[in-house]
């Protein structure tokens, strides 16, 4: 009886709310002070401004020439457009890859079955600096030049496995018995699919793609040894700029990806809630 | 029996239709490299960078000690510094599994709703930018950051603690970021606690200790292991926390194999590091299915056993 008083007990409900504090702390530190004024000292409150913002979209501000990084923004909106164009076709690729994997390993019997799915697992386990040089030295010796294609190709051959296990999750969950009706009833196998078994497993694949997406949008390791010098990414764009130093536009760069991501994750994970 | 012949026919076609493309664009752009990998690290480094198509065993050789000294030397600070990346990652696990277990107990048992919300905002973070996470403890631990700006407010410390660039901020680094990989599997296995278990045992006198020994550690060990491990992977290969948080004072195994491939240009050295780390984390997976397997022949027998 005691466990049980000892869980109820408020000093248990005191380190959880300790323990969030320390998962959030960070992230709001960077929102509040990317309206720090203090271009030297950034943890140093001195007045509110939105000059920070006001530098990163272009606009002139009162901010000095020394607390920046950027000559210009070009650089800025060039990673960020990288970023987006790598997302999204790899979102694509490989959620139709993994999801064309998961409903293959699911819904039919063949022999290969345990390779695919060692196939799929492998990239869970493999430290992503692995996968980073393995796919460096790959393109180099086989002579295609490091661009924006060759960091779609790396990122898709990660990001089909977590497609596929986010599909093979929903499949799992699915019963059988209504794509057994519908073949009964004599609709053939593309019919099935396309009206019974996609709009059933739709919830995982969208679930799939947003988490694509969202790695893709953020990942460093991989694309840090693959990205050529033209085709910088977000995340590769601020780990260079905080290798140079930190000055204070960084925050506002910061908070704005901050709510991109906070309500990517938000909608995917309600959306996913909702469906099961 | 013709139709089902030529549906079964149909089957074949679809399957191959799903699987084709996949595998072939797998087969070439993520197992081929891999396998490139393994060959480049039995290669002699060339000069600039290149590599010469012979075989040769001494990028192995300097790091786990036959090179002779006429072309590679050993040296024992790639040991050294692989064991560091052992021990830093080994911490991160420890003290990620110290914070998520007592947080994880009180998710578990609130009410649906609250649970629900909680299990939310612990997996949020995972989906922020990890550089911008970094960056928020650079922010914080600096000289002239968060943490040392209210010691010094609150009169605790006179002088500002050095904590960047240290193991220190590394092992906080690590164990910020890998916090919701540790967490979910642990609450899964906390989740699925019998209470009524503690219960028996606390009446049939087993002190909190020993009910905490004997009952919750061994019903909850598959999440702990699972966590573990789940951590202790991107832990024992990651680059960037030692690079953002610990400076040139931070040497990590990542760092060493990334140095090799963008500053040194000894692709077949950086190889052979990169096929240690692989290794070591094979045979890691291999002990965890061992391990496992035992598991689940312990807990087909009834769980009171345990109690005894």
């Amino acid at each position: 009886m005691k466990y049980l008083k000892f869980l109820k007990s408020s000093m248990l409900s005191i380190y959880g709310y300790f323990f969030f504090a320390f998962v959030y702390a960070p992230i709001f530190l960077i929102v509040i002070f990317s309206f720090n004024s203090n271009p030297v000292n950034m943890m140093i409150w001195e007045s509110f401004t939105f000059d920070w913002y006001k530098t990163i979209f272009g606009f002139t501000s009162a901010a000095t020439e020394s607390a920046l990084y950027l000559d210009s923004t070009d650089q800025l909106y060039a990673a960020v457009q990288n970023s987006l164009t790598i997302a999204l076709t790899t979102t694509i690729v490989a959620t139709v890859f993994g999801t064309a994997i998961a409903l293959a390993v699911a819904r039919f019997k063949f022999r290969l079955k345990g390779f695919y799915r060692a196939l799929m697992f492998l990239p869970m386990i493999m430290p992503d600096i692995i996968l980073g040089i393995a796919l460096l030295i790959f393109f180099v010796s086989v002579g295609i030049e490091l661009s924006v294609f060759t960091i779609i190709i790396g990122h898709c051959t990660f990001l089909i496995s977590y497609v596929f296990i986010v599909v093979s999750a929903r499949i799992a969950d699915l019963d059988t018995s209504l794509e057994e009706a519908s073949a009964d009833l004599g609709a053939n196998g593309w019919v099935t699919f396309r009206r019974v078994t996609l709009p059933m497993i739709l919830p995982g694949v969208i679930g799939g793609a947003l988490l694509a997406f969202i790695i893709s949008m953020d990942d460093l390791v991989i694309t840090y040894f693959i990205a050529g010098v033209d085709s910088q990414t977000l995340p590769v764009f601020i780990y260079g700029m905080l290798r140079r130093g930190i000055k204070p536009e960084i925050n506002a760069i910061a908070a704005i990806m901050l709510l991109f991501s906070i309500i990517i994750a938000s909608v995917g994970l309600y959306m996913r809630s909702r469906k099961s | 029996m013709a139709s089902l012949e030529t549906n079964e026919r149909r089957r074949r076609v679809i399957l191959l239709g799903l699987l084709t493309p996949p595998t072939i664009f797998l087969a070439i752009f993520f197992l081929a490299p891999l396998a490139i990998m393994v060959i480049y690290s039995w290669l002699e480094p060339g000069l600039y960078g290149g590599v010469i198509w012979n075989f040769y065993d001494l990028n192995y050789g300097r790091i786990l000690g036959w090179a002779d000294s006429k072309y590679e030397k050993f040296d024992l600070v790639y040991l050294i510094i692989f064991l560091k990346s052992v021990r830093l990652a080994l911490t991160t696990v420890f003290i990620s599994l110290i914070i998520c277990y007592p947080a994880a107990f009180w998710i578990s048992r609130m009410s649906e709703g609250k649970k629900n919300l909680f299990l939310f905002l612990i997996t949020l973070p995972f989906f922020v930018s990890l550089i911008l996470r970094l960056f928020a403890w650079v922010l914080i631990l600096r000289p002239t950051g968060f943490l040392n700006q209210a010691l010094l407010g609150l009169g605790i410390i006179t002088e500002p603690l050095h904590i960047i660039f240290t193991d220190v901020a590394v092992i906080i680094g690590m164990t910020y970021i890998f916090i919701p990989f540790m967490f979910l599997p642990l609450y899964a296995s906390i989740e699925k606690l019998d209470l009524s278990l503690m219960e028996a045992s606390a009446d049939l006198g087993a002190t909190q200790f020993q009910t905490f020994r004997r009952v919750i550690f061994p019903l909850t060990l598959p999440g702990i292991i699972g966590g573990s491990i789940i951590v202790f992977i991107p832990a024992l290969g990651n680059f960037i926390v030692p690079s953002v948080l610990g400076g040139a004072k931070v040497m990590m195994i990542g760092n060493l194999i990334e140095q090799q491939f963008l500053s040194a240009r000894n692709w077949p050295f950086g190889s052979a590091l990169g096929m240690i780390v692989m290794a070591s984390v094979l045979l890691l997976l291999i002990y965890y299915v061992k391990i496992m397997a035992r598991e689940d022949q312990m807990t087909s027998a009834p769980a009171v056993k345990e109690v005894s």
